[in-house]
């Protein structure tokens, strides 16, 4: 249902999201929630920028192993526990033949933590200049905060 | 007036400042605006039906603020049945609402 009060009656429609994102892998559900919601956004034609610093350059680190679970878990989760690099491979992929999503991973972060020559494809090393131009390009800015 | 989104991702039972949420939720709504809060990941934990902290959710959608819970969440931590004032949701809800666009964006 859309306020039909002059304020909102301009409102133009969102066609870009940039999301900055801190969290790693395992320490929060965010990660998880943040991709899915991409997913979400992709499939509506709404181009998602990502900037991952913090843990989350942590996220896009091609040496990710795929590990099988253990024989009395597999009946309930499946053969093996793919990590969240993938789901993000997938996404980027996704951005080929429709709205594209762009991930950036924070340079100094990713060389504090060792990943900077470790990135997967598709994901771009930068710098604090490309959070200002996904924030200043923007139509939405989402930022997820990190909690202990 | 803004049309504003807050996420809450974090169990308002455990964070002391996530009981100041309400609180903000209230008076963005007094001051006119249309508040929507999502709750996603532990942020459903305290709209669960009978959960002493959804006492508040009620009197908060009467101030006119749709508070919304994702499903998913739901379903991850067992909740079958929400407070009153509480609507089922999904990510698919809250990425058409994005789509529509808000003044301003804040997740917790």
């Amino acid at each position: 249902m859309h306020n039909e009060d002059p304020v909102h009656k301009d409102r133009k429609r969102v066609r870009r999201v940039a999301i900055v994102l801190s969290t790693g892998s395992y320490q929060r559900e965010a990660p998880t929630t943040v991709l899915r919601l991409a997913e979400k956004l992709l499939e509506r034609g709404i181009e998602v920028n990502v900037w991952a610093f913090e843990e989350a350059v942590t996220l896009t680190n091609r040496e990710q192993i795929e590990h099988n679970e253990p024989p009395s878990l597999k009946p309930v989760l499946g053969e093996s526990h793919a990590p969240v690099g993938r789901f993000i491979d997938q996404l980027l992929r996704a951005g080929l033949h429709g709205a594209k999503m762009d991930w950036v991973t924070c340079i100094l972060c990713a060389q504090e933590r060792g990943v900077e020559k470790h990135q997967m494809g598709g994901a771009i090393v930068g710098t604090l200049g490309d959070l200002w131009k996904f924030v200043g390009g923007a139509d939405q800015v989402i930022a997820i905060p990190a909690y202990r | 007036m803004g049309r504003l989104l807050v996420v809450e991702s974090r169990d308002l039972t455990e964070y002391a400042a996530a009981r100041s949420l309400p609180l903000l939720v209230e008076e963005l709504c007094q001051k006119g605006h249309d508040v929507t809060l999502f709750l996603v990941e532990n942020g459903v934990i305290a709209a669960r039906r009978g959960a002493a902290a959804g006492l508040s959710f009620d009197a908060l959608s009467d101030t006119g603020a749709h508070i919304l819970a994702d499903d998913v969440s739901c379903r991850a931590r067992g909740i079958r049945e929400l407070a009153p004032g509480v609507c089922p949701s999904d990510l698919d809800h809250l990425a058409d609402k994005i789509a529509d666009g808000f003044d301003n964006i804040l997740w917790y």
